[in-house]
């Protein structure tokens, strides 16, 4: 849903053709999510298809092709910005299954598997944290915004290791 | 390189025993440890992994049972009291949780003091005090009074008193406790600026995304060093 929502979101700021709404979604997400442009093709087609957005000129089928947003469009976009984003139910979590599993099977060793992905997760966050040295705090504030989530998600995970860790460890004491 | 090759923290075989006999307890090692100058390294466990007791022993405010500790080249078994405290003078800067502002003094005193302490004359003493304010953005407060500051205006001017003096080594445990993520985030950027103009820093935290600021981060569990992260060295290039 994301990649729908976004190009409405770009197309109620100025109609667009769908090179410039790929490079506008990766420019304001500083190049995090590259979109592939097939996707955003299929998406503006499906878009049509449910009268969100509609072409400025109906003779152009091809790449230049600019397209605008609808007033139903428009109430979509609204609808999304209002809605919280809730993660129901949960997006599949690789590193959680491992560790569950890793539990359940007793076939590893769980606590090399934590240490393992602790470091890994623990030298992305100092580059994060590199490039937010780097960065414009003011001319730059997307951006550091961006580096601000991805450095609290590592944070968290780096957390939940933690507690992981410690609760394998009073499970084997206790 | 051969400002590399002197260490300025070295733990050879480093053990801290509290109590003897049955309630001896070991809160730390046997562990070695290099940090060379300019290093910066953050140190992170949970309680009771021996932190602390290592944060106490690299700042030579402590002595180990066994083993040996050295500071800025010294073997802190060969000192006696006096030149333990002259050591911590003359090498270090801390910055701990408990601020120890002087209530009586302002913060430009408060910088001043351990520079005065060092036998600069006073109006020298405040003029590097007042810079050392500005560099933690708190010039405009110099003249108020520890009470008068909000925590985190507290903790920048304890921050301030640790920067002066060109001391080497900075020892900070938790520095960012009670901040908001904001000034917490202003205090990191403030001790790798001061660890980027050459100065080892370790710093002892509970948050991963503070210890990401370091250059190497050490994992304590059960007093021993469990895992390292990180360059040896500043990577080259990202220092401003």
């Amino acid at each position: 849903m994301t990649v729908r929502h976004s190009l409405l979101a770009m197309l109620a700021d100025q109609p667009a053709h769908g090179y410039a709404l790929k490079t506008g979604f990766e420019t304001s997400t500083s190049g995090t999510w590259p979109l592939n442009i097939g996707q955003v093709y299929t998406t503006l087609a499906r878009l049509r298809r449910d009268g969100l957005v509609e072409p400025e000129n109906l003779d152009d089928h091809g790449p230049r092709q600019t397209w605008r947003i609808t007033d139903k469009g428009r109430l979509a976009l609204e609808h999304w910005y209002e809605s919280p984003v809730l993660d129901d139910p949960p997006a599949r979590d690789e590193l959680a299954i491992k560790v569950l599993l890793a539990v359940a099977t007793q076939e590893v060793d769980v606590s090399r598997i934590l240490q393992g992905q602790r470091a890994a997760t623990m030298e992305r966050l100092q580059s994060w944290t590199r490039l937010k040295r780097q960065a414009d705090p003011e001319q730059e504030i997307p951006w550091l915004l961006l580096l601000d989530a991805l450095i609290l998600k590592a944070e968290a995970e780096i957390h939940w290791l933690d507690i992981c860790e410690q609760r394998l460890s009073q499970g084997r004491h206790g | 390189m051969s400002e590399h090759s002197k260490t300025v923290i070295r733990f050879l075989d480093v053990e801290r025993v509290h109590g003897s006999g049955q309630q001896a307890v070991r809160a730390l090692g046997p562990i070695s440890l290099d940090i060379g100058p300019g290093e910066f390294v953050a140190i992170m466990g949970p309680s009771g992994s021996g932190k602390s007791t290592l944060l106490s022993l690299a700042g030579a405010l402590d002595r180990p049972t066994l083993g040996r500790v050295l500071i800025d080249g010294q073997d802190l078994d060969g000192l006696s009291q006096r030149q333990l405290a002259e050591l911590r003078r003359r090498v270090i800067g801390y910055v701990f949780q408990e601020l120890n502002l002087l209530p009586g003094l302002t913060a430009i005193e408060n910088v001043a003091l351990p520079l005065e302490l060092d036998g600069f004359p006073i109006a020298k003493a405040r003029a590097i005090a007042s810079e050392a304010l500005a560099g933690v953005r708190l010039q405009a407060l110099a003249s108020r009074f520890p009470d008068d500051l909000s925590g985190g205006e507290q903790q920048r001017v304890a921050i301030a008193r640790a920067f002066v003096g060109e001391r080497k080594l900075l020892l900070a445990d938790e520095p960012t406790g009670a901040l908001d993520s904001v000034t917490g985030e202003l205090v990191m950027r403030l001790l790798r600026e001061h660890c980027d103009r050459g100065r080892t820093t370790v710093l002892v935290t509970h948050d991963a995304s503070h210890a990401a600021w370091a250059d190497r981060v050490l994992y304590l569990r059960d007093g021993l060093l469990f895992d390292e992260v990180g360059d040896r060295r500043p990577p080259v290039g990202a220092t401003s």
